[in-house]
């Protein structure tokens, strides 16, 4: 039995279903990310764990015991909020102290706790700050020390970092999860940004209309996304909707022409799917037709015009409009992107294994175009 | 006495235009120098407060030409003076408190567990704003004087029918207590409200939650400091709202202070005149030693308001 299980948890408000179904279980130590656009369920999950709400259908169990119904007060739960939270008439030791002073310990024990938790959070001379005398980031840390004072079982994050601008965002991010890693402390990360879910997590949960889409290892999650939303919605990719010709040849027709893709049995002759590269998989080629490319080793290479072209550091990426309908992406590294320009005619390579073949499903298309238009 | 929020704004705005750094290629203002219309407005405002006070302390320790301080030696010597003015602040202490611990909680539940009743909740507030006090005192005085009908003792989920029959509160103290925290709720739920609303109520309960506080506690360490100066605006609506009520005292028979001022006036205007300045130097230094308590005790804090706002004004 897992540390931390959730068993066909449901949760409905009114008409409207926000968790549908959920199993989910945690190891101990491990840092779990939900993953997902607003809506798809991910903070009322977070919410029925911690025991702010009460799960419509369902068992939560933690180390064995049934906190279903336990109020929020009375379960081993350290919780980090997305405006912080802290209390503002105390300082920030006051507010590291605040829990275990509940818990009635003594007070050079609070006394050096609170020292030892602020040293580790890298703020070991604002103890004495308010609140309002601390920075976005100094707050989330104090936020984060005071959840780790009361020596919880799980530590829930909600969005922690989501109000913090990119660079902080970057390092309190790594800096949660060195803490996380130091104390071995099991955790539930909620967040609707991919690379800082990709970034720190043991495993993810990919969530869309209050289920779970994909649970797996982030590695696993970006390579081999077992749903068109898992796909779209990590990273991005370029799709192409389209027949299976042959599995197992590992043929497909998207309409224009012929694409090769790895072969497969789980699929067959006829079958609606989506096939989806990686930007970072697909070369250009300077030339102008298609035909001039050599397809018998199985590369794909498609021919079009550069529109837009987005320098981004590390990497450039192009834009590159193939026909009227079709504007595909490919991220080059930025040494060797200097060749191309914008409107210049080329053609884009990638090879038949860098090809994902998904089922297609339209109501999962919809869904990624739903979260797509929520996120601009 | 009453002191808006929009004028507080105003005030700070305008000291922000006069202390921001000079801009270039913009005509620099500096403070003290000329006089701005804002200023002339003050001054005409503080005239408009200070002067009928200033003419009634001249006319209540003056007698003809001269200075005469008898009046106020009647007064003192009254023995009627300081019974009323004790029963008068008994009355504002006990509304004062019932107020805050009846309604202080009650809000915060309401924000946490029942926001959507708050529009209800916001009307039955301003109900007494728009009854007379002859009404609810006539109302009061029905009820409680053993007459009241089924509707009523099944409104009040028996709670008239059990006091009727326990205790003789007609034309009591506790009764007129009792109105005077219907005509209180306004001001107390406002100031509570809007302070609730200002803080982030319901993410800071469910942070103290998670360190393993409960309810109560949450309410008395974490909340309630927090909405401290909206508290105390509610006590000192409710205490000088009290301190100064006249009909519904008269309509309940019980000699209060306000009574006591109003039946030596028609007989002596000049020591009414000096009781009523007495009177408002009372309640001032009572407000004035809330406030300075309040700020003393929040002197660190400066982040969720360390001022006590007025919030509504009768």
């Amino acid at each position: 039995m897992a540390f931390l299980e959730l068993e066909d948890i449901s949760k409905y408000f009114g008409r409207t279903t926000a968790v549908d179904h959920i199993n989910l279980a945690v190891e101990q130590g491990e840092f779990l990310t939900l993953l997902g656009p607003s809506g798809c369920g991910k903070t009322t999950i977070l919410r029925m764990v911690a025991g702010f709400e009460v799960p419509s259908e369902g068992v939560i169990s933690l180390d064995g015991d049934d906190i279903t119904s336990r109020a929020a007060s009375k379960r081993p739960m350290g919780m980090v909020f997305q405006s912080y939270a802290l209390f503002p008439h105390l300082t920030a030791e006051q507010n590291i102290a605040f829990g275990m002073s509940i818990k009635h310990l003594p007070k050079e024990q609070i006394k050096r706790r609170c020292t030892e938790l602020l040293e580790l959070v890298g703020l070991g001379d604002k103890g004495r700050s308010y609140p309002h005398q601390l920075s976005g980031g100094q707050q989330q840390r104090v936020a984060l020390a005071r959840a780790l004072a009361v020596e919880p079982k799980v530590l829930l994050l909600d969005e922690p970092l989501s109000a913090l601008d990119a660079k902080v965002r970057v390092s309190l991010r790594n800096e949660i999860r060195r803490i996380q890693q130091q104390l071995k402390m099991t955790a539930i990360y909620v967040t609707h940004d991919q690379e800082e879910a990709l970034a720190i997590s043991d495993r993810i949960a990919v969530m869309a209309k209050g289920r779970i889409e994909q649970l797996d290892q982030p590695e696993e999650i970006y390579s081999n996304p077992r749903t068109v939303f898992a796909a779209s919605f990590v990273g991005s990719s370029n799709q192409f909707q389209g027949v299976l010709e042959s599995a197992s040849q590992g043929l497909c027709n998207v309409g224009s022409q012929l694409l090769h893709v790895p072969a497969t049995t789980a699929l067959h002759d006829g079958d609606a799917v989506l096939v989806l590269v990686r930007p970072e998989e697909v070369m250009l080629q300077e030339g102008t037709a298609a035909s001039d490319a050599d397809t018998d080793h199985g590369d794909n290479h498609i021919a079009g015009v550069i529109e837009l072209r987005t320098f981004l550091g590390p990497f450039t990426r192009f834009h590159v409009r193939v026909n009227e309908q079709t504007t595909l992406t490919a991220d080059i590294p930025s040494q060797q992107a200097r060749d191309f320009f914008v409107a210049q005619h080329l053609v884009m390579t990638f090879p038949s294994e860098a090809c994902q073949v998904l089922p297609l499903d339209m109501s999962e298309v919809k869904l990624v175009e739903q979260a797509e238009t929520e996120a601009v | 006495m009453s002191q808006s929020g929009p004028s507080n704004i105003t005030a700070r705005a305008t000291a922000d235009v006069y202390t921001r750094p000079d801009q270039p290629g913009r005509p620099s203002r500096k403070a003290g120098r000329g006089f701005s219309l804002s200023k002339v407005v003050l001054i005409l405002v503080v005239l408009y407060l200070v002067v009928p006070l200033g003419a009634a302390l001249a006319f209540g320790i003056t007698s003809g030409s001269r200075i005469d301080f008898s009046g106020l030696q009647r007064t003192f010597s009254n023995p009627d003076f300081g019974q009323t003015l004790l029963t008068s602040l008994e009355l504002a202490l006990a509304t004062t408190i019932i107020m805050i611990v009846l309604v202080t909680p009650t809000v915060y539940w309401t924000h946490l567990r029942l926001p959507r009743a708050r529009p209800l909740l916001e009307f039955l507030s301003l109900v007494p704003f728009a009854m007379p006090a002859i009404v609810l005192s006539v109302g009061l005085l029905q009820e409680y004087s053993g007459t009241s009908g089924p509707l009523i003792n099944i409104l009040s989920l028996g709670f008239v029918p059990f006091l009727n029959n326990t205790f003789n509160i007609i034309n009591t103290p506790p009764l007129l207590v009792c109105a005077y925290v219907i005509i209180a709720l306004p001001f107390v739920y406002r100031a509570i409200d809007n302070s609730l609303r200002s803080i982030n109520t319901t993410v800071l309960t469910e942070a103290a939650y998670s360190l393993g506080s409960g309810w109560w506690r949450t309410f008395l360490t974490v909340i309630l400091p927090n909405i401290w100066p909206g508290v105390i605006s509610a006590a000192l609506l409710t205490f000088s709202t009290v301190m100064g009520e006249f009909t519904l005292a008269t309509l309940f028979t019980i000699y209060t202070f306000p009574i006591f001022l109003n039946s030596v006036g028609q007989n002596d205007p000049h020591q009414a005149a000096s009781l009523s300045i007495l009177s408002f130097l009372f309640t001032l230094i009572c407000v004035l030693a809330i406030i300075v308590l309040v700020r003393f005790r929040r002197g660190g804090t400066g982040g969720i308001g360390g001022q006590v706002e007025i919030t509504g004004t009768r």
